[in-house]
């Protein structure tokens, strides 16, 4: 069973995406990169980012990954940054630890092809 | 097997086969990204909810109402047309029915009916092929008119036309409906609906249609100006929350003095003392292009969820 699952699926992604979005629009280290005019289609991208990183249904590769950030010359602050509102995010949710740690671990799965190394 | 129509053509949908997928084989070029129904991407409007709803799972209450459906995740069982999600559709005349000054700047226009569409979508109106502009509708599909309320820009050439040529009995060209602020509610949920300048059309519009429908929870406008002569339907908005318990207005100006309903006061500031928690709100912010996008952020940050959050961007004549 993926943590998508033991976490409630699809309704949990939808409880944890304005909570996050809101995180990492008011975060100056990463705001740049969310603050777009359409905050519905920053939104559906946050939630398919969501649904990703709890194990969930989507059809993402590693090179979907790479060449969707490649041209924003991130760094390894960026990522850290990401993967902390996501922390914050699911704390404040009461995520069990264990399924937090899972999660950061597919996280970091796809680190190297979101930083284009 | 059934058939799906798209853009004039049928193709076949095999049994098991998505909407999506009838179409990319038939060489048809259709946005989509992550198959899974999760991005978005691939969102559609059908001409009838029922062969799409299991294809609805995600999408707010708006885009239901709308029967937009994810092509990716639709294996309909009967035929059905579908669309890409805001396809402007064919022209038609209409004619002009009215035209009434509402102040030094404002006009309103009531065209004939014959329009299927929600309170708060858009229109094209067209002069010629030259020359077209969006326009909000302010009415009800009840209403035995369409409304619409344009600002004249003396150096706009269409609201220059409607302003100094057009008249009751003329006719000009409709393409529409077209958007998506429109009344999607539950009874029992908070409405505000923020309005600048003739941002008030849509919100008129939604207004009254939620008080049709029902809604029970309270809905505050305010409406944003320079000064009171900028400020068209005063009576009829007072009026409007006389009738209602749960309606109240206020105009927000940058100048003028402050009276019953009227406050002096920045707008941004206003909204960020008056309404600091919009968890559980819904929000129509309708106006121009730096005021809804201001709102929008601040109401989002101040708790709003982004799908309680509609809009309508107006683009002042001549900056498209």
């Amino acid at each position: 069973m993926s943590v998508y699952e033991k976490i409630g699926g699809d309704g949990a992604v939808e409880a944890a995406v304005d909570i996050f979005y809101r995180k990492v629009l008011m975060d100056d280290r990463i705001s740049d990169f969310f603050d777009t005019v359409d905050m519905d289609r920053q939104r559906a991208k946050q939630k398919a980012f969501l649904t990703m990183a709890f194990g969930g249904p989507n059809n993402y590769t590693g090179k979907d990954m790479r060449e969707g950030h490649k041209h924003l010359n991130l760094t390894e602050e960026h990522f850290n940054a990401v993967a902390e509102n996501l922390i914050a995010t699911l704390q404040e949710l009461s995520v069990p630890q264990e399924y937090i740690d899972e999660i950061v671990g597919i996280c970091l799965s796809v680190k190297d092809d979101v930083l284009n190394k | 097997m059934t058939v799906v129509t798209y853009e004039g053509a049928q193709f076949p949908v095999a049994d098991g086969e998505t909407v999506l997928d009838a179409l990319l084989r038939a060489g048809q070029v259709v946005p989509y990204g992550c198959r899974a129904g999760v991005c978005h991407s691939c969102m559609m409007s059908a001409d009838d909810a029922a062969p799409v709803r299991q294809a609805q799972a995600g999408l707010s209450d708006t885009q239901k109402a709308l029967n937009y459906f994810l092509s990716c995740q639709c294996q309909p069982a009967s035929p059905l047309e579908v669309k890409v999600v805001n396809a402007v559709g064919e022209k038609k005349l209409v004619e002009v029915l009215e035209k009434t000054a509402l102040s030094d700047t404002v006009y309103r226009l009531r065209l004939a009916p014959g329009l299927s569409y929600r309170p708060g979508q858009y229109v094209n109106l067209s002069r010629d092929a030259k020359l077209s502009r969006s326009y909000s509708l302010a009415s009800l599909p009840t209403d035995p008119w369409l409304e619409f309320h344009i600002r004249h820009y003396p150096d706009g050439a269409f609201s220059s036309w409607i302003a100094n040529e057009l008249n009751a009995g003329d006719t000009l060209e409709l393409q529409g409906p077209l958007g998506h602020c429109i009344y999607a509610a539950e009874a029992n949920q908070p409405l505000l609906l923020l309005g600048t300048g003739t941002g008030l059309a849509p919100l008129w519009g939604i207004a009254r249609e939620a008080l049709a429908q029902g809604h029970t929870a309270p809905i505050t406008l305010v409406i944003s100006g320079r000064s009171l002569d900028d400020c068209y339907y005063r009576e009829e908005l007072l009026a409007l929350a006389a009738a209602h318990d749960n309606v109240t207005v206020t105009w927000v100006l940058q100048e003028g003095e402050a009276a019953v309903q009227v406050e002096v006061a920045d707008i941004y500031q206003y909204c960020k003392e008056r309404f600091p928690e919009l968890n559980g709100y819904k929000i129509y912010l309708c106006g121009a292009k730096t005021f809804v996008n201001k709102l929008r952020k601040q109401c989002f940050f101040a708790g709003a969820a982004v799908r309680d959050i509609s809009t309508d961007v107006f683009l002042q004549a001549g900056s498209l």
